[in-house]
């Protein structure tokens, strides 16, 4: 798949990706205010990195980001839930009930938010560097 | 947006839906679908945006004109597929559409018994819904989808969450190898 | 998003106000035709998509409320009905995630066979 790149899609990419990743970490973290939330963000988030693939190459893009860092990434999302979820039963409250932890419930799902976009971020750009490999590595 | 803008506004999106929905089937070279796919899916987000769910147009919008597309797109040119044909056909075998007819005409047969779209009496809106709606104001959350999300109905997310997680295992499995 | 959705409740559209439910049967019977008769695997993933959007707009039209607001609780008075909206958040993404999953197999497939085309993979296997 060695192709030469285009000079407007590698300029584009560059100039416009650190915008696209804020906006994808604003969605992310203002979830509990506006429409957004941590499957949003992570997805945008995702893309980043899509559209840093389409502009210099898949191989390059992969080599910059280490398959065991994604991985351990994503799984430390769901981890991140699955304590958020079981650590109200240390305070004699059911299992996920958000409002018996002593901060405010907007700061516990946030944290939530976080490790679901966290998550969906890791696995998307797994499946996106999964696919683009090329066939002879 | 008066009711007879809106109204306009629908159909047309409706109509759109359907017929790039339709030129996907008919597509018969595998880049010319994946492309009109992409077009369906904003078309969809629009409409999203129409029925007031914007959390859903946003999800729809990153996930099926972003995602999707450039998942299918890094597909075709990892494996050079250029589809069946060079352009769009109607040709179809008859006998294999009669499955799915047959279930279309069997969901239509349930249409006089919904209630029609945007009535305030219809079912789904007491119960569950209503408290959600009154209740997740007092927690300081305002967007109330993401408050059921993650406060009222944590469960099926997490689930959802281990779901996503298990589809990237998934497919390390299938296409992995053993060097990094 | 914070003005009221107002368009008459049953007038104008097809079939008794019922004119997106029948959008969405006719996109479910889309979707299942493009998985069921084309030969091409590409295709048939695509039309699995068609098929699931075809449920989303079932289950988003059944949320609209005439004179409803998006539910955020910055605007005041009526909403549409959140639930569903959640329920299709959760379906999308387990969605896009099936659909990564079958491009794996299909760009697994296409490794082994060399070709995506459904017939030429039977000839294949069946030998």
């Amino acid at each position: 798949m060695q192709r030469p790149e285009s000079p407007v899609v590698t300029k584009t990419v560059r100039v416009v990706s650190p915008f696209v990743l804020t906006f994808g970490l604003f969605t992310l973290l203002h979830g509990t205010k506006s429409v957004g939330g941590g499957f949003q963000g992570g997805v945008v988030v995702a893309t980043v990195v899509v559209a840093l693939g389409f502009g210099f190459g898949v191989d390059e893009t992969r080599r910059a980001l280490d398959r065991q860092t994604l991985v351990g990434t994503a799984a430390a999302g769901v981890v991140l839930f699955g304590l958020v979820a079981v650590g109200s039963l240390l305070r004699g409250a059911p299992v996920l009930d958000l409002t018996a932890y002593p901060v405010a419930t907007v700061y516990v799902v946030e944290l939530v938010e976080v490790g679901i976009g966290v998550t969906v971020a890791g696995v998307v750009t797994t499946l996106f560097f999964q696919l683009g490999r090329a066939s002879d590595e | 947006m008066t009711g007879a803008a809106t109204l306009a506004l629908v159909l047309a999106l409706l109509l759109f839906v359907v017929g790039v929905a339709v030129l996907t089937a008919m597509a018969r070279d595998a880049l010319a679908a994946v492309v009109v796919f992409g077009a369906y899916s904003l078309g969809l987000a629009i409409l999203w945006l129409v029925f007031r769910a914007p959390d859903v147009g946003l999800t729809e919008a990153a996930v099926g004109a972003g995602v999707t597309t450039s998942l299918l797109l890094v597909a075709l040119g990892r494996t050079g597929w250029a589809g069946l044909g060079p352009s769009f056909s109607l040709s179809f075998d008859a006998r294999s559409l009669v499955g799915p007819v047959a279930v279309v005409l069997a969901l239509s047969l349930t249409l006089p018994a919904l209630s029609p779209v945007g009535d305030p009496e219809a079912p789904g809106f007491g119960g569950a819904s209503a408290y959600y709606l009154a209740n997740a104001g007092s927690l300081g959350i305002e967007n109330v989808v993401t408050a059921v999300l993650v406060v009222y109905r944590g469960f099926d997310t997490f689930g959802e969450v281990a779901v996503v997680f298990a589809a990237g295992v998934a497919t390390l499995v299938v296409l992995g190898r053993e060097v990094p | 998003m914070s003005d009221p959705l107002q368009f008459g409740l049953g007038a104008g559209y097809g079939f008794g106000g019922r004119l997106p439910y029948l959008v969405a049967f006719v996109l479910v019977g889309i979707g299942l035709a493009v998985l069921v008769d084309d030969d091409d695997l590409v295709k048939k993933v695509l039309g699995l998509g068609i098929f699931q959007t075809g449920v989303f707009l079932f289950f988003v039209a059944s949320a609209v409320r005439v004179g409803g607001r998006a539910p955020l609780l910055s605007a005041p008075g009526p909403y549409v009905n959140p639930l569903p909206q959640v329920l299709i958040l959760t379906a999308i993404v387990v969605g896009v995630s099936v659909t990564g999953v079958a491009l794996a197999l299909v760009v697994r497939l296409h490794e082994e066979c060399g070709t995506l085309d459904v017939e030429a993979i039977r000839e294949d296997v069946r030998d």
